[in-house]
């Protein structure tokens, strides 16, 4: 900040009343605008209840407002790997695969896909598919949008769902060949993502380096791009000429609410119909305001508390299992996620093994992590292990109460045991920086951290613990858990593969790399005009806004 | 000092500082932990070409000097580099955000400079009962922080009486001012108490010297002593705090652009900071140094205008 006397030698004589003032316009800066302000509400310990999804829509509706809580810095698909831009995007652009809202797997734009060898798979399209521009799809358009996830330049986010593909070939006008360097159980899957999504190429070519941030996207969903008015919000318009059901909406307006209270108010108030990711601790304002519904779906998502440094205190086993079995999780449940959430001993959902065996998903969540806080036998481990005492440093951060209020409960959990545990408080914007840099996590044992699949499958969560892996934070290395990580990749039969997997939920769960807390649902909520979007997290790569109409 | 050699030597001074302070602001992202590569990847497995893709890019392997020339050499060209999170042009994300920014932080100013005035000149002028009660409420308004505000105002004219939006700007300039005017109000209350403070101060003191006295004695009337000399007087004060005030309004709006959801400038440094989106952050940084220096400026050319005893230069004897 600029000197505040600056220039005041050339106006000596009043000097005086400068002064006074200097130090009161000093004070301003300082006092005017501190942070902002974070919810201290810790909720009402409400039930809730999971919901596949919400009553259909009665009719059309002109259109609809739907808040977010960011904008996506651009919509080209490669990059698509948040919340904010997904929720677009599902509507928009489509895959050759589909993920349903009852999270399952089926036919996209590739009306089938067959795996005649381990490492090959074959995508027919459907024929007389539209793009926006009214042009037809073809095997080109495919194999150029493929392409760009591929090409190292681009630095597609999706990059490493593309490890095992060596080449991606047109074997008809409207068939599609990829060929893999090894068996890959999770690429067909992954078809269902953004990492699927197909484009025109031409349409593309021609936007250039402003492909995604500007005009249109080029895709075939059942919703086109309209305005987008950066930093305030984006329009969707109905696709006419869409090769599915059409839209119940003629138009969809996403705003961009970036504060959690003003986000809230606006769905109060009417001004956005409705939203996902609804701040944990709005549930009960928003179920008083008597202005709509909040549901809840299967998320997919796991709360757990992620160790850091295996050289410290917690390097030993038997002190990370203490601490989970100190751990109050229904207390933390109750405060830090508005009472909507489930306790688990288990890293992934169970929602994940939603195709396994009933014998398997069964044997996969027999004996975990116990969820039962047991004091003395913690207290017991932490005396055998000489830990009583000891330091450990867990981040904290203003940016979410899930996040402070489970720190809290990891501090009151080893308190109880004999732990000295250190509270960090780290700022927004630096915590999020201990998911991707090494250095920014040095200093710290362990910090919260809420993870999603974006498949329904365990493999996309327990694969973070192979050697080397980018979320394997404490630098886990096992060659036996690295060798069963491979073999449920190149495992095709989804059967076969669900038992391998649920042997290295086995030693995920045993060596408790992460500590797993609770599942967390997927909120939504709709005002009385509208109905109609699923609950699950699918809407981050199904047409879900293609589904809301009228409520009445 | 002639007129135009002042202004072409603060021209130049403004020059020196604001290449001095784009140092600053380069050097300044450096030091903080993190790297944008690792942001855009969002904590993904990322493939080491792809790393390597993403920092040849964005030239995040080079020496920090030949980065921070190659930047400043951008900016002399008008271009300000390519955003890392938005994948697009920073001078386009600027255009596009700048409208909004730049009208919550002028209305807060009319408000600001306006009411401020206004209630300093009552409290001056009046006293009594007029003067305690403007006394209260700028204590209230200089005890209630911007988001503060912002959540009160929130509440109660959005939430509860529905005659403001929650949040948001709204196309057309109409509906844009409407849905500014919470933002600004929370945004410019606490500098309306200070300058009515500041203004009420100045004119007392002013109101107490020897040739208003005279003045009055000589039988120029109350009203001609008041806006002739005293508030004339109290006018230098304001224009002197001009860039502070700005200064206030342009850092405070960060805050009140996040609380109103007002996609701005301000919210866009936030959002850039956190994504560590340097080519951003550092446009945004600069444009904010130079409108600092710009209305101090503006301020400087003014004050003998409305001041004659204020003289440009620093001694007489130079021009």
């Amino acid at each position: 900040m600029a000197d505040p006397q600056d220039g005041s030698r050339s106006r000596s004589s009043h000097r005086r009343p400068a002064l006074p003032l200097a130090a009161l316009a000093a004070l301003a800066l300082v006092a005017a605008c501190a942070g902002p302000p974070k919810s201290g509400d810790t909720g009402g310990g409400s039930s809730y209840q999971l919901s596949q999804d919400t009553p259909a829509a009665k009719g059309d509706i002109d259109s609809f407002s739907w808040a977010l809580y960011a904008e996506p810095p651009t919509l080209d698909w490669i990059a698509a790997f948040d919340y904010p831009q997904n929720t677009i995007l599902s509507n928009v652009c489509e895959s050759l695969m589909r993920w349903t809202p009852q999270l399952t797997l089926a036919p996209g734009l590739a009306e089938k896909a067959s795996n005649p060898d381990p490492t090959t798979w074959v995508y027919d399209l459907r024929p007389g598919v539209h793009f926006h521009d009214g042009s037809v799809l073809t095997a080109d358009d495919v194999v150029y949008s493929l392409g760009r996830q591929l090409n190292p330049d681009n630095a597609a986010a999706w990059a490493q769902q593309f490890q095992n593909v060596s080449t991606v070939i047109r074997t008809g006008p409207l068939q599609v060949t990829v060929k893999l360097i090894q068996p890959d159980s999770q690429f067909n899957q992954y078809m269902a993502t953004a990492a699927g999504v197909v484009a025109a190429k031409a349409g593309v070519q021609a936007a250039g380096k402003d492909y995604g941030t500007t005009g249109s996207l080029d895709c075939t969903g059942p919703f086109e791009l309209g305005a987008w008015n950066k930093g305030q919000s984006l329009e969707l318009r109905r696709f006419d000429s869409y090769w599915g059901t059409k839209a119940k909406a003629a138009k969809a307006e996403f705003r961009f609410l970036t504060d959690p209270s003003a986000r809230v108010n606006a769905m109060i108030t009417g001004e956005a119909d409705g939203g996902y990711l609804i701040p944990t601790e709005s549930y009960e304002r928003l179920r008083s305001s008597g202005a709509g519904s909040l549901y809840f779906g299967e998320g997919l998502s796991t709360v757990n508390v992620n160790v850091t440094n295996m050289s410290g205190v917690l390097g030993d086993a038997r002190v990370r299992k203490a601490l989970s079995l100190a751990l109050d999780r229904s207390g933390f449940v109750k405060a830090g996620l508005g009472g909507a959430g489930t306790v688990t001993g288990s890293l992934t959902t169970r929602a994940a093994w939603a195709a396994a065996p009933e014998a398997t998903r069964k044997d996969a969540f027999e004996g975990l992590t116990p969820t039962t806080p047991d004091l003395a036998r913690a207290k017991a481990l932490i005396k055998e292990a000489g830990a009583a005492g000891k330091t450990v440093t867990v981040a904290t951060s203003p940016i979410g109460q899930d996040v402070s209020l489970l720190a809290t409960a990891v501090q009151a959990a080893g308190t109880g045991i004999g732990l000295d545990v250190q509270l960090k408080t780290i700022a927004p914007n630096a915590f999020t920086s201990l998911f991707t840099s090494a250095e920014a996590r040095e200093g710290i044992d362990m910090f919260p951290e809420t993870y999603y699949d974006s498949i329904t499958d365990p493999l996309d969560l327990l694969a973070n613990f192979k050697t080397g892996a980018f979320q394997n934070y404490a630098g886990f290395s096992d060659p036996a858990y690295d060798d069963l990580v491979k073999k449920a990749t190149t495992t095709a039969d989804p059967a076969e593969r669900f038992a391998i997997e649920a042997q290295l939920q086995k030693i995920a769960s045993d060596e408790l790399l992460w500590i797993p807390v609770a599942e967390w649902p997927t909120a939504v909520f709709m005002n009385k005009r509208i109905t109609g979007a699923p609950t699950t997290i699918s809407y981050m790569y199904y047409p879900w806004a293609a589904d809301v109409g009228a409520a009445r | 000092m002639s007129f135009l050699r002042f202004a072409a030597r603060r021209l130049a001074e403004m020059a020196a500082t604001l290449f001095g302070a784009s140092f600053v602001i380069f050097g300044a992202m450096y030091l903080a932990p993190g790297n944008p590569a690792s942001f855009l990847l969002s904590g993904r497995s990322a493939s080491p070409e792809a790393l390597k893709a993403i920092n040849a890019q964005y030239h995040l392997d080079d020496p920090f000097v030949l980065q921070y020339l190659r930047w400043t050499g951008q900016i002399l060209h008008g271009d300000f580099g390519r955003s890392i999170t938005y994948r697009t042009d920073v001078s386009r994300l600027l255009a596009d955000r700048l409208p909004s920014t730049l009208l919550l932080v002028a209305m807060a100013l009319v408000l600001v400079v306006t009411l401020g005035l206004l209630l300093g000149w009552i409290g001056a002028v009046r006293g009594g009962a007029a003067d305690s009660t403007i006394l209260v409420s700028t204590t209230f308004a200089l005890g209630t922080p911007s988001f503060v505000a912002a959540v009160l105002l929130q509440g109660l004219f959005a939430v509860k009486l529905g005659w403001f939006p929650t949040g948001g700007t709204g196309d057309g300039l109409g509906q844009m001012i409407w849905h500014l005017t919470l933002p600004a109000v929370a945004l410019a209350l606490y500098l309306i108490g200070m300058l009515a403070r500041v203004t009420r101060a100045a004119m007392l003191e002013v109101l107490g010297q020897e040739h208003v006295t005279v003045a009055r004695s000589r039988g120029v009337s109350d009203h001609r002593v008041i806006s002739r000399h005293v508030f004339r007087n109290a006018l230098g004060t304001v224009l002197t705090t001009g860039g502070l005030i700005v200064s206030t309004l342009l850092v405070c709006t960060v805050l009140v652009e996040s609380a109103f959801s007002v996609g701005g400038i301000g919210q866009l440094l936030e959002l850039s900071t956190t994504t560590k989106d340097f080519p951003t952050v550092q446009a945004i940084s600069l444009i904010m140094v130079g409108l600092f220096m710009t209305v101090n400026l503006v301020v400087d050319l003014l004050h003998p205008l409305v001041d004659p005893r204020v003289t440009l230069g620093p001694r007489r004897s130079a021009a």
